[in-house]
């Protein structure tokens, strides 16, 4: 497990925290980040047993260069001590804090957390955290969340409870989680941190699931939450850069690359200034394709 | 698999009740007679787009209708998942010596989940899984020498009569050692407590008896359910044949048991089916010897536990002295109010 | 620490293994039923009993029915079953994971 704040997380894989197989195999589909599960995915009688299965599989399992988060039961919960603690120890990269409605439920989580690195001799700041959004108010406050701490590394949408609370639920057209989505994506940028989109539950529909990915794109997200790994390369088509964009950035990159060589303070192409927000675009534009298998080492297009 | 649901079936429910059967008879298992269905504690179905396409039920300890759709390319799986189910919801109920009674040919998928056969006869199969096994059961009962000649009984002594006490006495003449197998299944009016309690206080003179409890073995409610319950003959003949073998098979065998004693049953058709069973079943290895009933010098009839249930149920105290020995009826007249609110709050009284 | 009350975790799944730990009277007795049990034997029990000595519970009587399961799959299963039966779930002995 290497955290690194700042890299793709087109895709969060759900995977139940009391599945063995599931577990075992969770890092052969690619995901950007696996979520391991022990909230609502687990019955009540089994939450001992899948923290001590994820504890262990992560302590063991090679899941490669995915992110590792876990969200654990409610902070109003008996497991809850107990979820955080065991997943400090097994060192995870972030905690998932489900149904977060205030800032204070992050700095609660926070304290825990630096408790459990300090008891088990963690680096105190290892473990990140991130907000899972459930409700109305969590949605109002979800500023003042996505700013709660350091440890923040992104905020995401779950509609499934959100409409719920509403008093609606899921449309095809989305439009119930507008409001919900923009705040988020707006909340989460303004703190410098990832958005990530909620699941798109109809496994068999493809079309559904790239036409909402387009529109979650579209608003500047992160990633989707998927719920089965086919959803994967899927989504991860929806995030890549085409051929003209990979060019450009390739350009960019270059003029960066010229101006340093030629010790220059300004970076120009094609007669324009590059500010720091199209460097910093043409590095994400790079880093997708590089992940969509678009360009080789080299940095040469490969794509079709 | 990951899209399967697990939910809970409520067979009181005529719509689920149906699907369920329906299932079940597609399979080819169709006896859902209220004696079978009744006593069931839970029932479980896997679905796969609402089909129901896998199920299981429980009853006490016992597994019961294990059904998978043989349609399915991923049988195996789902029979895993079905039993892994019920075993845990069974853990929860801090039951964890779970038995299952099935046909010869699941023998090998309930040994691969960790069950062990216990006896096989031609068209049935006893096993058992979890923290306890016919083996730590014998390793719990008290053992004598070989060399010397071992009776045995099993009873439920509902209450224990003196037609009970006669029965021991005539095998504890005739043996160095007896041992009594008490029905452990609570399904009577007396409890297994009860009524090993006064088993033991009625055989207390005699030495060479051992009062045992006959475990999930013996006269048990997984193996032999017609003994509390009411079936057709040709069931009574199945389940008894289990319950002969295992007696034979692990009991008499374990314990040096060399004859097994009965009474006579002019009364009883589910253990007059029983007694043929056994004679037929236990020889060489075992012998059978049918003792001819104690009778009620008063009127010549047997000696019944029967009749002092009735006369419990109709508050004809006086009628039972002469039937029991004074253990037993200092208890009766002790426990009379219990017993007779037992009998009002429904308890069976006119079987075994 | 003594085990004395009976508890089980696991499931028959694909991939996992199920654990029933009980009252033992002499040492450590593991029943194993496995498909790979004559290649794997060895190590499961290994892995078992591994646990079981870190617990430092001197007698009990172990059944285990493995469906392929990985070593950290059996490590936690037995992990979990001995925390139920010791009643220990919500505050583990942290130095046993």
């Amino acid at each position: 497990m290497t955290f690194k704040k700042d890299r793709l997380r087109r895709t969060m894989m759900f995977v139940p925290g009391n599945n063995a197989g599931m577990l075992k195999d969770a890092g052969i589909y690619g995901a950007d980040s696996i979520m391991f599960d022990l909230e609502d995915s687990v019955s009540l009688a089994e939450k001992d047993s899948a923290r001590n299965l994820v504890y262990e599989a992560l302590t063991t399992v090679d899941y490669g260069d995915a992110e590792l988060v876990v969200r654990t039961n409610g902070l109003d919960t008996d497991f809850f001590e107990a979820d955080v603690k065991a997943m400090v120890k097994a060192g995870i990269d972030v905690i998932r804090i489900p149904k977060t409605e205030n800032a204070g439920m992050v700095k609660e989580m926070e304290d825990l957390v630096i408790a459990a690195e300090k008891q088990f001799g963690i680096p105190v700041g290892q473990t990140h955290l991130m907000a899972a959004i459930e409700s109305a108010e969590g949605v109002l406050n979800v500023p003042e969340i996505a700013k709660a701490s350091d440890r923040m590394i992104g905020v995401a949408l779950s509609a499934e409870d959100y409409t719920t609370d509403l008093q609606t639920h899921r449309y095809p057209d989305g439009k119930e989680l507008e409001f919900a989505r923009n705040m988020i994506i707006n909340a989460a940028r303004a703190a410098g941190i990832a958005a990530f989109d909620t699941v798109y539950t109809d496994v068999d529909n493809t079309q559904g699931l790239i036409n909402e990915t387009e529109y979650i794109h579209e608003l500047g997200y992160d990633g989707k939450s998927v719920i089965n790994p086919r959803q994967i390369p899927v989504i991860n088509k929806v995030f890549a850069p085409t051929k003209a964009q990979i060019e450009n950035a390739k350009n960019v990159i270059t003029a960066i690359e010229n101006a340093r060589l030629a010790g220059s303070g300004v970076i120009a192409m094609g007669g324009q200034m590059v500010d720091r927000p199209v460097a910093l675009r043409a590095e994400r534009v790079m880093k997708l394709a590089k992940a969509s298998g678009l360009v080789d080492k080299g940095g040469h297009y490969i794509g079709k | 698999m990951n899209n399967l649901e697990l939910r809970n079936l409520n067979l009181k429910d005529p719509d689920q009740f149906e699907q369920w059967s329906a299932f079940l008879k597609s399979l080819g298992i169709g006896n859902f007679s209220s004696v079978e269905t009744d006593p069931l504690d839970g029932t479980i179905g896997l679905f796969e787009n609402n089909q129901l396409i896998a199920t299981g039920s429980y009853a006490g300890n016992i597994l019961k209708y294990i059904a998978v759709c043989n349609k399915s390319s991923n049988n195996g799986a789902l029979f895993n998942r079905v039993i892994s189910e019920l075993l845990n919801i069974l853990a929860q109920k801090d039951i964890f010596h779970v038995l299952v009674f099935t046909k010869p040919k699941y023998c090998k998928s309930f040994e691969q989940v960790g069950f062990s056969l216990i006896v096989k006869s031609d068209d049935a199969a006893f096993l058992e899984t979890g923290d306890q096994s016919i083996t730590s059961y014998l390793a719990d009962l008290p053992k004598f020498k070989d060399t010397e000649k071992i009776g045995a009984i099993v009873m439920n002594a509902n209450p224990f009569t003196n037609g009970h006490r006669y029965l021991i006495e005539q095998a504890a003449k005739n043996s160095d050692h007896v041992y009594v197998f008490v029905v452990s299944t609570d399904k009577s009016l007396f409890t297994t407590k009860e009524r090993t309690e006064m088993i033991k206080a009625g055989t207390k003179d005699l030495d060479n008896v051992v009062v045992v409890p006959g475990g999930d073995y013996l006269v048990s409610y997984a193996t032999f359910p017609a003994y509390f319950l009411s079936y057709e003959n040709d069931k009574i003949v199945y389940q008894t044949t289990i319950d002969a073998l295992v007696f034979k098979q692990w009991i008499a065998k374990q314990l040096s048991i060399s004859t097994r004693y009965l009474g006579t049953e002019p009364e009883s058709r589910t253990t007059k089916i029983y007694n043929e069973v056994l004679e037929e079943i236990l020889p060489p290895d075992v012998q059978v010897n049918v003792i001819p009933r104690l009778c009620d010098d008063n009127n010549g009839e047997i000696v019944s536990a029967r009749t002092v249930r009735l006369a419990i149920a109709n508050d004809e105290i006086a009628k039972i002295k002469a039937l029991v020995p004074p253990t037993t009826y200092d208890f009766i007249i002790k426990n009379k109010q219990v017993l007779q609110d037992r009998i009002k709050k429904g308890m069976k009284i006119s079987g075994n | 620490m003594e085990i004395k009350k009976t508890a089980i975790a696991g499931t028959l799944e694909s991939s996992d293994i199920q654990v029933t730990v009980s009252k033992g009277n002499d040492g450590i007795k593991i029943d194993l039923t496995s498909d790979v049990k004559e290649r794997f034997g060895k190590n499961i029990v290994k892995t078992i009993e591994e646990i079981v000595n870190k617990f430092g519970i001197e007698n009990i009587n172990i059944k285990a029915v493995d469906q392929g399961a990985l070593d950290c799959v059996i490590k936690a299963r037995t992990i979990t079953a001995i925390q139920r039966s010791l009643g220990t779930s919500e505050e583990p002995d942290w130095e046993v994971l």
